[in-house]
């Protein structure tokens, strides 16, 4: 079960996913408890043309700067149009984030290698990540987890309630940019590894599965970062054996985000049979599982 | 002399430039207890609101402890409505509780035994210690009611600020938080509160604030919350009952 990994790039991309793990757990409870389960499938959008331009006016180190920029301005643009409600129109937002993407799709259908290129920014290529990569994702992975670190308890009071955020002192719309652009941060780390469409599932499965069997918010971005692991672990496994041993192409990141749905699906059946036992009060109060594609 | 707690003299607060309540005079000093007694939509909320800060004075002059409002937010306390908090968040009553000491503790240190201490001291003072450790959501809506006083006094407050408190409310957490605010106006703190409960604001108030759209009458329960002060107010919704009192009907 370890072998597959002591092929080198097999093992840097455990080393990438285990850096994600570590930032999606913690960065998943918020986007959970704040439910911005739409910012994040926003950022996903429009860090896309950013990708795309980055990648073909600058290479592979320009996709890195275009997807930072891009991420960023969305972050922004997100928190003042959201800022007392001016974002209510839910149908024109999604229009302008449609429209975003098709940006995207139109500038890598210029290139010749059109088909792998969009592939790549869709999926990601986990298994072609570098060393230099990993430095990159892995100082991210401090500065997110070192400004959330810092951001914590005030983002999870203004989550909680707002308006007694706000009566405590908090400026809530620097709050809010602060989560924004942390989970920009999060989407550019992860965009290269999973590509934009499933970073969404790492941004909000995590602590979805996790909140159906604890509802201490420490716990849940343990158990997020646990499962992110595993997930990526079992992913790159059955990708490997599945290619290897049987043929079957199955590409690793799709394979990670399947485990990671499955444990989704799985963990309440899990937690239903242990309350099955009488014991205390504990309610499965599931909030919305949330929409998991845009 | 100390400066007032609240003083708002000729006061006009609303949003975007229109006001939504006009002609506020208030001068309400340490250790009193204001009640703004009013009909749904009559600004009580607002006027809570604007003594936090968070909605803009148009006219007149507004201190809180001397401050403009948005600079005394150290020293108030605000408990919300609990029906509007979301009780799935998965958070305990204690973590609720020591919200109320986030400023006080800041961005970078984590809380320290003084701080754990002000939670359970607070905890005990609305008699749910035994509490501490349950999920927020699961607690009772008089309970989560406690909490949130608890996460206000936690944060040692010398202006209460309470919106609605009674609202859906079981009698048994009226009666503690009663108790409570009592206690604390005894200690110094002034206590603000929202009703709409002509009964509590006679019982509870050194100074009742009748509103609706404006300051229709500022006393003590019994000059305040005379029969015509209430028609004027409450139009046709307040009506005389034949031991001389006035009472609130449903539209």
């Amino acid at each position: 079960m370890i072998e597959p990994f002591t092929v080198p790039f097999m093992g840097r991309a455990l080393a990438e996913l285990a850096l994600l793990a570590l930032i999606c757990g913690p960065v998943s409870v918020l986007v959970f408890v704040r439910r911005l389960s739409f910012v994040s499938d926003a950022l996903t959008h429009t860090v896309f043309p950013g990708v795309v331009i980055g990648f073909v006016s600058g290479g592979a180190e320009g996709l890195f700067a275009g997807a930072l920029i891009a991420g960023v301005v969305t972050a922004v643009l997100l928190t003042v149009l959201t800022r007392g409600g001016a974002l209510s129109d839910d149908a024109s937002a999604a229009v302008v984030l449609a429209a975003m993407f098709s940006i995207g799709v139109v500038i890598v259908s210029r290139r010749s290698s059109y088909t792998s290129d969009l592939t790549s920014f869709l999926f990601g290529r986990i298994l072609t990540v570098t060393p230099r990569q990993i430095a990159e994702t892995a100082v991210l992975a401090v500065i997110i987890l070192g400004v959330l670190l810092v951001g914590a308890r005030a983002l999870i009071f203004r989550a909680f309630d707002p308006a007694g955020a706000a009566a405590a002192g908090f400026r809530i719309v620097w709050l809010d940019l602060w989560l924004n652009v942390v989970v920009a941060l999060v989407v550019v780390a992860a965009v290269r590894a999973v590509g934009t469409i499933l970073v969404v599932a790492l941004l909000i499965v995590p602590a979805a599965a996790a909140r159906m069997i604890t509802s201490r918010l420490a716990v849940m971005a343990v158990l997020g970062s646990g499962l992110v692991l595993l997930a990526g672990y079992g992913g790159l496994l059955l990708s490997w054996t599945a290619s290897v041993d049987h043929g079957i192409s199955l590409t690793s990141a799709s394979a990670v985000v399947l485990i990671l749905v499955l444990a989704y699906v799985l963990l309440p059946l899990g937690a239903l049979r242990l309350r099955r036992h009488p014991s205390g009060s504990v309610r499965p109060e599931r909030t919305s599982p949330h929409e998991l594609v845009g | 002399m100390a400066d007032a707690t609240l003083g708002f003299s000729g006061v006009s607060v609303g949003y975007h430039g229109s006001p939504v309540l006009t002609d506020i005079e208030l001068n309400v000093h340490a250790g009193q207890r204001l009640t703004l007694v009013g009909p749904n939509g009559a600004g009580k909320s607002t006027l809570i609101r604007s003594v936090l800060g968070l909605v803009p004075v148009l006219h007149g002059s507004a201190t809180v402890l001397g401050r403009p409002p948005a600079q005394a937010r150290s020293v108030t306390g605000y408990v919300p409505q609990t029906g509007s908090l979301d009780a799935a968040f998965p958070v305990s009553a204690r973590q609720v509780v020591m919200m109320g000491r986030y400023r006080r503790i800041g961005w970078w240190r984590p809380a320290r035994a003084a701080d754990r201490a002000a939670v359970r001291e607070a905890l005990e003072r609305v008699g749910l210690a035994d509490k501490a450790q349950r999920q927020f959501g699961v607690l009772s809506g008089g309970q989560r009611q406690r909490v949130l006083l608890a996460r206000a006094i936690a944060a040692e407050p010398r202006l209460l600020l309470l919106d609605e408190p009674f609202n859906g409310v079981d009698a048994v957490s009226q009666e503690a938080i009663l108790r409570v605010l009592h206690d604390l106006s005894a200690a110094g703190t002034t206590v603000v509160l929202s009703t709409h409960d002509l009964a509590v604001a006679r019982e509870f108030s050194d100074l009742v604030c009748l509103l609706n759209g404006r300051q229709w009458a500022l006393g003590t329960p019994a000059e305040a919350l005379t029969a015509s002060a209430l028609r004027r107010a409450y139009g046709g919704h307040a009506v005389d009952v034949d031991d001389g009192r006035t009472v609130l009907v449903e539209p």
